[in-house]
């Protein structure tokens, strides 16, 4: 990581400081908003809220540098992310029950840009998930804010027209390969409560 | 001051992404009543003891950084094209600007004190020609010539308490945060009208029409009114101080009036900007914000209808919009790409997904199976085999 990136992660962690709960994610079986069952084989940092989405997020490194997040049971016509305040001209991101993996894709893309960021769909397959027919995608995303290169594996399913799916994103060279395979591991075991 | 906010100082933006208070219809102000403009003699390299001196080095170090960045665009036809169009408009200060052409899809541009100018390729793919991208260099190069940003900067430390306080409690969020540094360091509105006659009458030196000026306004301001909630557009802090686009727009096609002619170079543009613009349009897929992207694809399509990548992009936007209706016009975009020579392979794609939606399983896997056969080893190959039965991919 640069000194430029240090430096604008550490303005955000203090940006952050004075709102942001964390509490550690035990091993074991754990429950995400009371609807997603994971097995967690090693323990993590927990924040109710991201980094701007509002949603569950996990980290082992620090909250700008690795995040694993949760969107759980997003219904038809509920916001993946809410509008940045003050920008009632962006597109809500609004999820469809009807939608299918890339659409599912191109919604997350929509987010994860539209701070400038650039993203790069490497690979997209079908796959189980919550045991449900589901999708698994990888990509490359360049963070605008500090031009960190960054590596990103998605889970995700429609089941019963709600949407679950996990995200994993990471600096590309040591930390996404470092915690990858518990990510994978996090995401075989998911199940749906309810 | 942080060395972010610093920069933000340094490179005030000034044509920002649809400049704020665009659909409301205002009084426009008469010209600021100035002395006849003359441009200033080159600029010397302040003394680095000085506030301007310090925030010239720091430029030079964000330039040094931009040179490497993921995001700069590296073409030398394109980096040379633009630089001429510059040094057209700067005249003898054209040793001292240099433009740099950056990939984000948003329409803006920036100018550093020390010369450095961004232009970002959301502003690319909008404007429609040479003598429009020139206006909008011709503008920031008001800027650097007037010397806006020192004034800002000036202004800002005066402020910078405030802004301090905010970040240091958090209490307005990291968008609430950018609002406020852009209220404190972007131009007044004074010196955005200022930047603007001079970039006219840099315009009109250097050959170019200067009627095309407003026209960025304008289509800047169709774009934005199709945006949901648009009316609202015009209370964000975060373009506060810029003048409205309808303001700006009348302003300058007033300015310009009465103007015969002059270089429009609309083809030279185009094919400066062709080995790009497929990726710059999937750019703007990516962004989400099919409203506005549909209003800058009928445009671009009125000027070059047969077009197969913006038939195709404007099909994919609307299958990805979705309303009542679009399905049908996406189909009729992408069937019309499909008819025309050297047709992006992913409109069948798009097409597949088209009649998957409409139940149509036969020409559903008949536009995949093309799709896979143009691009066997795409990122979604995989995903699409799976809609296949076996042993048709």
């Amino acid at each position: 990581m640069t000194s430029r990136a240090r430096a604008s992660a550490l303005l955000l962690v203090l940006a952050l400081a004075g709102c942001a709960v964390v509490s550690k994610v035990e091993t074991g079986e754990t429950l995400v908003r009371d609807r997603l069952s994971v097995q967690v084989a090693s323990p993590w940092n927990r924040f109710e809220r991201g980094q701007v989405d509002n949603t569950v997020t996990w980290t082992v490194e620090g909250l700008y540098v690795d995040a694993l997040q949760f969107y759980v049971a997003i219904r038809d016509g509920e916001l993946i992310a809410p509008t940045p305040s003050g920008r009632k001209d962006v597109q809500p991101l609004t999820f469809k029950a009807s939608m299918r993996p890339a659409d599912v894709v191109a919604l997350y893309q929509s987010l994860l840009t539209r701070d400038g960021s650039s993203f790069t769909l490497d690979r997209i397959e079908a796959t189980e998930f919550v045991a449900s027919p589901g999708f698994r995608f990888e990509y490359s995303l360049v963070r605008k804010v500090d031009e960190v290169r960054l590596r990103g594996v998605a889970y995700g399913a429609v089941r019963n027209g709600e949407l679950f799916l996990i995200n994993y994103s990471a600096p590309r060279l040591a930390f996404f390969p470092k915690h990858v395979a518990q990510v994978e591991a996090i995401a075989r075991s998911a199940k749906v409560k309810g | 001051m942080n060395r972010r906010r610093w920069l933000a100082a340094g490179c005030a933006q000034c044509a920002t992404l649809y400049a704020g208070g665009v659909l409301a219809q205002r009084p426009v102000p008469d010209p600021l009543p100035v002395a006849p403009w003359r441009s200033p003699q080159r600029f010397v390299r302040p003394d680095l003891a000085s506030d301007e001196g310090g925030l010239w080095a720091l430029m030079d170090r964000e330039e040094m950084r931009l040179r490497r960045s993921p995001f700069a665009i590296r073409d030398a036809a394109l980096r040379d094209y633009i630089q001429g169009i510059a040094c057209k408009l700067a005249a003898e200060h054209c040793p001292d600007v240099r433009v740099h052409a950056v990939r984000t899809p948003f329409f803006n541009a920036s100018m550093a004190p020390n010369g450095m100018m961004q232009v970002w390729s959301g502003l690319l793919l909008r404007v429609e020609n040479e003598a429009q991208l020139a206006a909008v260099l011709g503008h920031e190069i008001g800027h650097y010539l007037q010397r806006h940003t020192l004034d800002r900067l000036r202004d800002a430390k005066a402020r910078s308490a405030f802004a301090t306080f905010m970040a240091a409690f958090g209490v307005v969020g990291l968008v609430g945060q950018l609002a406020t540094l852009a209220s404190a360091f972007s131009f007044t509105r004074d010196q955005e009208r200022e930047a603007d006659s001079i970039g006219l009458d840099l315009m009109r030196d250097a050959g170019y029409d200067p009627r095309e000026c407003s026209k960025v306004w304008d289509n800047l301001r169709a774009e934005a009114a199709a945006a949901p909630g648009a009316d609202e557009a015009s209370r964000s802090p975060m373009f506060a101080t810029h003048p409205p686009s309808d303001e700006r727009s009348q302003t300058l096609a007033r300015l310009a009036a009465g103007a015969s002619g002059g270089f429009v170079g609309e083809a030279e543009f185009a094919a400066r900007l062709e080995p790009f613009r497929f990726g710059l349009l999937e750019d703007e897929i990516k962004r989400g914000q099919y409203d506005e992207t549909l209003v800058l694809l009928a445009r671009m399509l009125k000027r070059a209808p047969e077009q197969p990548d913006l038939l195709y992009v404007r099909g994919e936007a609307l299958r990805l919009r979705g309303k009542d209706g679009d399905l049908d016009a996406a189909l009729a975009d992408l069937r019309r790409a499909g008819a025309i020579d050297k047709a992006p392979a992913q409109l069948y794609r798009s097409l597949g997904y088209i009649h998957q939606r409409l139940g149509q399983a036969e020409e559903a896997r008949s536009a995949f199976s093309r799709y896979l056969e143009l691009m066997p080893d795409a990122p979604d190959a995989g995903l699409i085999r799976t809609y296949l039965p076996e042993g048709k991919s």
